[in-house]
């Protein structure tokens, strides 16, 4: 009787095997939980809707602050340029977005020592945009706190990564800093990226990325794993969005293997540059 | 890192003039390819063996180069393009990011392509360095210098002169071109640009080394070229009378220089020989005893 019981329960417990298994070309990871591709967009939009209005300070606890470090390397190694087009994908709290701002205004102030004329001065665009209308209203109000809300310089448009509203070849730079992560087909959104940008146009990605290093390895994973979910709990009082968020990690492709798939989604001279030791990495590629 | 940015700009010019004989872009593509900044040469000895070790290496190049062309070409051959268009505003803009800029927009590239270039600023001036390098080469090859009825010096203060025009029509910003060579970052490659053309000019001088160090040469003709390049950036005279005097006298005086150690040299073997035999005199004579 008992053995009949076991076998009924294993023959159920294969059909559901294979049953997942046939279902598996429309499943897609959320973490470590295999969940159906339209699933994982509302969970992630989930995610960011209960941390956006603690995002900031949450990733301040998280990286120590080495975030802000991050964000502006990834700015360096784009090097923005008056008349610019930029579009920064996932951007919602306007982190990267002020700091192209930034960076456009104190070059176009040198170039004007240097008598380049401005006709390209107001030309210069950049385009939040994020799947996300939360984060973004974290970010109108964050840029109304810096007192440039009214610059036409900066616009916010509530879209997907993986079907941008933007024409064919308008943009000079793209970037995606720790959004990628959460993208449902990866391949879709740089496929996107590739579509959007001009010839010469460059991609960035900032991510969190693999450690290989072994000691670090271990002390990194504990710190994930451990600490990062109590921390998402006492600070954000949400343990599960930033129990997704360290598994999330996890499941991103290696940084070669990224490499690889910008790369054949079109772009050439696909570099990556690992930072804290592989925690996060930027990659870049480029149009021709 | 640097060595192979280097090396770049190079390649791409010597790939975009077909014009250059095989032997010459087989040393051309040797040398691209040395490791070091130093001494990369063994002394030339035109004898066999070396032209056979220079074809060897030159076809390797050639074969990298193919490689190169089929993964990555585009990207280079858009950024020599660039490179070139950016040397027009050189005259406005400086050795700046805002000429490469201007560059990239001449062509119809995105300037954020500008942001993918490593040291923004050294790879202008390095494609400078290294097209004029090849334009001298053509020269040289072409054979519109008359170099064959000429004495050495005269043909050393020629090819100087010619490759100094090239610079002539940048010279209000080529200060600022050496500020850049002379960087930390920017100075390996500069030098052994530097050294790369030095010894075109020994080679097209048609100079064999038997009588004086190959390196001692080298390093006097480089500094020679240097001070020229100093002089040039304040001389104000019509058609830089006063550089090319300079460069004369300078040339003269490293060959009386030589002369001066030659006779020296006489003296010390004279002297030599005198304490020798007297030495051998004296010796003689306690043993007789």
């Amino acid at each position: 009787m008992a053995l009949r019981a076991s076998t009924w329960k294993l023959q159920k417990s294969l059909s559901a095997l294979l049953a997942s298994s046939r279902l598996h070309t429309h499943a897609t990871s959320f973490g470590f939980k295999e969940v159906h591709e339209e699933e994982k967009s509302k969970m992630v939009g989930n995610v960011f809707s209960s941390v956006a209005s603690s995002y900031d300070l949450m990733n301040d606890f998280m990286s120590a602050g080495l975030h802000r470090l991050w964000k502006d390397r990834l700015v360096a190694k784009l090097h923005p340029f008056p008349g610019m087009k930029h579009l920064d994908v996932a951007g919602g709290t306007g982190d990267i977005a002020f700091r192209v701002l930034e960076s456009i205004n104190s070059v176009s102030h040198s170039a004007l020592r240097c008598g380049v004329t401005d006709e390209v001065e107001g030309g210069s665009r950049i385009y939040v945009c994020d799947i996300n209308p939360k984060m973004l209203s974290v970010g109108k109000k964050r840029a109304a706190e810096r007192g440039i809300d009214g610059s036409p310089v900066l616009q916010w448009v509530e879209g997907d990564a993986e079907a941008l509203s933007f024409p064919k070849g308008s943009m000079d730079g793209y970037t995606i800093a720790f959004g990628i992560r959460n993208v449902t087909h990866i391949e879709k959104a740089l496929s996107e990226a590739y579509r959007v940008l001009k010839k010469g146009g460059r991609f960035l990605c900032l991510e969190l990325s693999h450690v290989e290093l072994p000691i670090f390895k271990e002390l990194y994973d504990y710190y994930s794993f451990s600490i990062i979910p109590a921390m998402g709990e006492v600070v954000a009082g949400d343990r599960d969005s930033y129990q997704y968020l360290v598994e999330s990690i996890r499941r991103f492709p290696k940084q070669e293997v990224f490499a690889k798939m910008i790369a054949d989604a079109g772009f050439q001279k696909v570099e990556y540059e690992n930072l804290v030791g592989g925690v996060v990495a930027i990659h870049s590629g480029l149009k021709i | 890192m640097f060595r192979s940015i280097g090396r770049l700009p190079l390649k791409t010019a010597v790939l975009r003039r077909g014009t250059l004989n095989a032997t010459r872009r087989a040393s051309l593509c040797s040398r691209a390819n040395t490791r070091q900044g130093f001494p990369y040469f063994p002394p030339p000895n035109p004898s066999q063996p070396q032209a056979g070790q220079n074809v060897g290496s030159g076809s390797a190049g050639t074969s990298d180069r193919q490689k190169r062309n089929v993964r990555g070409g585009d990207y280079e051959n858009e950024q020599a393009r660039l490179l070139q268009a950016a040397l027009g505003h050189v005259i406005n803009l400086g050795w700046t990011e805002e000429a490469l800029i201007a560059g990239a927009r001449d062509i119809g590239v995105s300037p954020a392509i500008v942001g993918s270039f490593p040291r923004k600023e050294a790879i202008l001036v390095e494609y400078f360095m290294d097209d004029c390098l090849q334009r001298l080469i053509d020269k040289i090859d072409s054979g519109d210098l008359a170099l064959t009825n000429l004495i050495l010096s005269d043909r050393l203060a020629k090819l100087i002169r010619d490759r100094l025009e090239m610079q002539i029509p940048y010279i209000s910003k080529w200060p600022q071109a050496l500020s850049i060579q002379a960087l930390p970052a920017n100075l390996q490659t500069s030098f052994k640009q530097r050294t790369m053309l030095v010894d075109e000019i020994w080679h097209a001088a048609g100079d064999h080394p038997t009588n004086m160090d190959w390196y001692v040469k080298r390093t006097i003709l480089g500094g020679i070229y240097s001070t020229t390049e100093l002089y040039m950036i304040t001389d104000h005279s019509p058609e830089f009378c006063d550089t090319w005097d300079f460069l004369n006298r300078r040339i003269k005086d490293a060959f009386d220089l030589q002369k001066t150690f030659q006779e020296a040299s006489y003296l010390v073997e004279a002297v030599g020989a005198g304490v020798g035999s007297s030495l051998q005199g004296f010796v003689q004579r306690v043993f007789q005893k």
